[in-house]
């Protein structure tokens, strides 16, 4: 195979409840089915630094309290090489769980403050009240990406993430939560790194993103390919029923009519 | 006042059987436990039934049945809660049904499958004679939390069971087996041999693995199903405790019904039944409704795997390969029953097992979210997928009686296996039969 990626899928069997994995086999099939080559490479507490900068794309999910108590403690060793990834602008997506990782610090319920990675400009609180559950449907809008379909998944999180001003946030929410009780806003974005609480999970059903991962991927790793080239490389894939799921939810939540 | 709760409980059951309403079994109990609080607390007090509790995320509804055979069939007077009606009010409507106007229960024994978060509450209003807990896996985020935090709110009630009480466990999930540490009750353990293991790695989705004490990772000599199978700790020296028994007759298919039915023989051995009288009743075994059960239609078999979780889905899979299934209907819908999370499908191995069904058939709420695990399941390589066509052995339909009448086409000498969500499993029954259930 002429082009190939290997795909970084931090901690599977610690951050992998709420089906998050459907990430990483959408990235993977839509790589595949352009004969694109795919390697999915598990990092996890044995996985030493350089297994982690060969990947040129990450995807991260969500886990229960304790599971993240123990990847907090694996990350804070491999937080110096995951930074300068995220800064040379390997994409990744983080979800939920995260997400949060990727922030400044997150508060507990009592107080207590877990200091995080502080990759993005975002801080977590949990105020103890009661979790955010639900679909969700938000509008992208962001200069960094040109989605025409809103973009829809499920949230489930008891804290609310801040975003400060290094971050945009991913987009505008049309029903549901987002980010935080209050903004209605979701995600945030930098560079061509995505946290979102967006689970569904997130990728299959917004094909839209994971080839945005998948061109920033084949940018990144191979310069000297133009944007036509790698639109050649990204040949259409029939999503009829990626869209036929997201309108199933759409109609379910008012947003388009039955 | 117990009196007034009761008979105005029992006109509740008579008025919904009369009139076919189908709530029978959670109204009454409704409306006593608004009538008086502690209702169950005063009933409870009042008779000399034995309890037995049955919680965990799979099994609960078969494990209730098998106990229930083995106990009437050895001459036992038992009652249960009715499938599906394991909150307060089911098991308050339960005892409803089963006792006299003035609150006597005439039972020697009461079986009630409770559900996860419910749990605690019935632990506040009475003491068991026995708990059964046969598991913890991921289920319905979005409705029950993470189990680790399940586990939290079950621990304390446990702990503050009398030493008359017995507690059952699973030795084999390791964070269930951990709820037996530090009780007064005395504990007992059933669990599998190391003969069964199977493909013996931890597969995505497995839970536990990790030790619920230290938080290092687990060794296993051995892995049944999930995170199930007897492990370590290496660092702080917790393990699989020894089980009390590991083999019995079986009288349903998958792995996951030998745990339910080494936990029902337990408790009946530790009732007194022999293990003869113990298999001679399961020989006589019927599955409870969507549990395996088994339905003919027009003429043709079907058989109905409830599938509810990525670990119970996988399971049932499994199951239905080591039976040679050709046709499948599978069923996924998002109510409030169901979970409105339906991202767990991407815990679902398909993709070990989507070769060996002839017919696939899928309907439902949420019909085109399985047609797209589907799709992305499927080993078609090239980027021309066109679903409909190319991948003919998938037929989608979005309304399940569509999908139903597709599946009673299957030829007669061949069964049609349904694989449904819960509130599915209803709707699929119901159309089957004509009858609701709840």
């Amino acid at each position: 195979m002429k082009y190939s990626l290997n795909i970084g899928w931090l901690y599977p069997d610690l951050m992998s409840i709420y089906g998050d994995r459907g990430n990483i086999i959408s990235l993977t099939k839509r790589c595949q089915w352009r004969g694109i080559g795919v390697e999915v490479s598990p990092i996890s507490l044995q996985s030493s630094e350089k297994d982690l900068s060969s990947c040129d794309i990450l995807m991260m999910g969500g886990a229960q309290d304790s599971q993240q108590t123990i990847v907090a403690q694996d990350l804070s060793k491999k937080k110096k090489v995951l930074s300068e990834m995220v800064e040379s602008g390997i994409p990744g997506i983080y979800v939920c769980g995260g997400f949060q990782f990727l922030g400044h610090y997150y508060k507990e319920a009592d107080g207590t403050k877990i200091e995080q990675l502080g990759v993005l400009d975002v801080y977590t609180e949990n105020p103890g009240r009661e979790r955010l559950i639900g679909n969700i449907a938000i509008k992208v809008e962001n200069s960094k990406f040109n989605f025409k379909d809103l973009v829809v998944g499920f949230e489930n999180h008891g804290g609310r993430t801040i975003l400060g001003s290094k971050v945009e946030p991913l987009g505008k929410v049309i029903f549901g939560y987002g980010s935080n009780d209050s903004a209605k806003e979701e995600g945030a974005v930098y560079k061509n790194s995505i946290g979102t609480y967006l689970h569904g999970p997130i990728l299959p059903k917004n094909p839209e993103i994971a080839d945005w991962l998948i061109e920033k991927a084949l940018e990144k790793k191979y310069p000297s390919l133009s944007l036509g080239q790698i639109n050649n490389i990204l040949l259409p894939i029939d999503d009829s029923m990626s869209q036929k799921a997201k309108e199933a939810v759409l109609k379910m939540l008012g947003i388009v009519d039955n | 006042m117990t009196i007034m709760s009761i008979l105005l409980g029992k006109i509740v059951i008579l008025l919904s059987r009369l009139f076919n309403l189908g709530n029978g079994s959670t109204w009454p109990g409704q409306i006593a436990l608004s009538l008086e609080k502690n209702f169950l607390k005063k009933i409870t007090k009042k008779s000399k039934v034995k309890i037995i509790l049955i919680a965990g995320t799979n099994g609960k509804t078969t494990t209730a049945k098998l106990l229930s055979t083995i106990l009437l069939k050895n001459g036992k007077k038992v009652f249960q809660n009715t499938s599906g009606a394991n909150l307060l009010n089911g098991i308050a409507s339960s005892f409803i049904a089963n006792s006299s106007v003035q609150g006597n229960v005439d039972f020697e024994y009461a079986i009630f499958e409770v559900d996860e978060n419910t749990l605690p509450y019935v632990l506040q209003e009475l003491t068991p004679f026995a708990v059964i807990i046969l598991n913890l896996f991921r289920d319905q985020l979005d409705r029950y939390g993470e189990i680790d935090s399940i586990a939290k709110k079950w621990k304390d009630p446990l702990v503050k069971l009398p030493k008359e009480s017995n507690v059952f466990l699973n030795a084999d999930d390791s964070l269930v087996a951990f709820l037996g540490k530090g009780l007064q009750a005395s504990v007992h353990y059933f669990g599998l041999d190391i003969k069964d293991k199977s493909e013996n790695i931890l597969k995505h989705g497995s839970d536990s693995i990790y030790c619920p004490i230290c938080g290092k990772k687990l060794i296993f000599d051995a892995v049944f199903y999930s995170h199930l199978g007897i492990w370590e700790c290496k660092n702080c020296g917790f393990k699989r405790p020894n089980v009390d028994i590991a083999d019995f007759y079986i009288p349903l298919v998958g792995l996951y019904n030998k745990y339910n039915t080494l936990a029902a023989a337990l408790i009946s051995l530790k009732i007194g039944i022999t293990k003869e009288q113990i298999g001679k009743a399961l020989k006589s075994f019927q599955p409870a409704f969507g549990r395996q059960e088994k339905l003919s239609v027009a003429g043709k078999n079907i058989q109905i795997f409830l599938a509810k979780n990525p670990t119970g889905f996988n399971q049932n899979l499994q199951a239905l390969k080591s039976l040679g299934a050709k046709n499948v209907l599978i069923v996924l819908n998002d109510r409030i029953p169901d979970g409105r999370d339906i991202s767990w499908i991407w815990d679902i191995d398909f993709e070990s097992y989507i070769d060996s069904f002839k017919s696939v058939i899928i309907s439902g709420d949420r019909v085109y979210d399985m047609a797209l695990r589907f799709q992305y399941a499927s080993k078609i390589k090239n980027v021309k997928l066109k679903m409909k066509n190319e991948n003919s052995n998938l037929k989608i339909f979005e309304a399940l009686s569509g999908a139903v009448n597709f599946g009673l086409e299957t030829p007669e000498q061949e069964v049609l296996y349904i694989l449904p969500t819960y509130s599915a499993m209803l709707e699929v029954r119901k159309i089957l039969t004509g009858k609701k259930i709840l």
